[in-house]
């Protein structure tokens, strides 16, 4: 049986358990999983602090008003409480910067590796919304529904990162 | 529903995701890098599982007509361009929109950055797409049951048994036990690392 002291799970189990998450998504909130649009809310709110206009006619209005995005913004602090109670129950510490990205990337300074963080979150998230979702709402969600969108932003994601990696760890 | 209620609701999910997220590590820096490198398939494993799962619930869901299935639009040039930066980031930053929360929870200090960077970007994209927006349009949310004209749910199943021997046969290939390495982050796994 799996426990939440154990350190590891397997990975089909803990897939199936995120598929079952699909349940409750589809039941009660009419969507399906999803993390992204969580980020367009935030930033939707963060704008409208300057730019009122934001409210209405933008592309942050719906991020701003509809409570669906208010549901995955919980499931995204969700994610980061859970993952602490997990850690925290199999006393799994981490670094404060992991050891085996920092080896492959060939980055050992610190400020290096915060820089590249901001910029790969900024490429993660400039990508997600042009393509209309992330991991989470195109790849488990959108393939799960058999979308013709998701079938094409899919093998893009591992495209991009195939490559990236290739330049990356034979360091350019 | 109430909103209270919903921001229950969506603590309880997130909590279990969060917690699925963590112990399966697929969350860690360097599995998502070892995936991206081909020497890890932690990533595809607990990926593809979550998806035949999801095959399968809304197969049933759905051929029940209890739920409304929702594809997201169709744009090809913006989805091939935006998926491929979605991977740029995904190794330059070593976390995806959503593992990047589960990296916080856990305490890498660095996925405070990509949080940040993150939600730079949702805003520069919600400010910038009046420039682009005639190119990113498309209105069309297809499925391939749609396209067949088959059912949903046989097309579904028929993807969940295809992709469930793919699991098997990926397995076999590569056990999970060989690829997770002595401190649960894939350190020393892969043929060249």
């Amino acid at each position: 049986m799996i426990s939440l002291s154990d350190k590891v799970w397997s990975p089909y189990v803990a897939g199936a358990l995120i598929g079952l998450l699909q349940i409750p998504a589809f039941m009660l909130m009419d969507t399906g999983l999803g993390a992204s649009s969580s980020f367009v809310k935030f930033a939707g709110h963060a704008a409208l602090i300057f730019d009122p206009t934001v409210a209405d006619g933008s592309y942050f209005s719906k991020y701003i008003t509809s409570s669906k995005y208010v549901w995955q913004t919980a499931l995204v602090i969700g994610i980061a409480l859970g993952a602490f109670l997990s850690m925290r129950l199999s006393n799994a510490r981490r670094d404060r910067i992991s050891p085996v990205w920092k080896e492959a990337m060939g980055v050992s300074s610190p400020i290096a590796r915060y820089v590249l963080a901001f910029l790969g979150g900024f490429i993660l998230l400039f990508g997600a919304r042009l393509a209309g979702g992330c991991t989470s709402g195109h790849g488990l969600t959108g393939l799960a529904q058999l979308a013709v969108s998701s079938s094409i932003v899919v093998p893009a994601i591992f495209a991009g990162g195939i490559a990236t990696a290739l330049v990356f760890t034979r360091r350019f | 529903m109430d909103l209270l209620l919903i921001v229950l609701l969506g603590l309880a999910m997130g909590l279990l995701f969060g917690i699925a997220l963590e112990k399966s590590r697929v969350f860690e820096p360097g599995m998502i890098l070892g995936q991206m490198r081909l020497q890890n398939f932690t990533m595809v494993k607990v990926f593809v599982s979550a998806i035949v799962t999801g095959l399968i619930v809304l197969a049933c869901l759905h051929g029940l007509g209890i739920v409304t299935l929702h594809p997201k639009a169709l744009s090809v040039g913006a989805q091939v361009l935006g998926g491929g930066l979605i991977g740029v980031g995904m190794v330059v930053a070593g976390a995806c929109p959503g593992t990047v929360f589960a990296q916080i929870g856990a305490g890498y200090k660095d996925a405070w950055m990509i949080l940040l960077g993150g939600l730079v970007g949702a805003f520069a994209y919600g400010y910038a797409l009046p420039l682009f927006a005639p190119y990113v349009g498309g209105a069309e949310k297809m499925t391939y049951a749609d396209i067949t004209g088959w059912p949903f749910w046989l097309l579904a199943l028929g993807l969940a048994a295809l992709l469930f021997v793919g699991l098997i046969l990926l397995e076999k290939w590569r056990p999970s036990a060989s690829e997770i390495g002595a401190e649960f982050d894939g350190r020393g796994c892969g043929p060249q690392s």
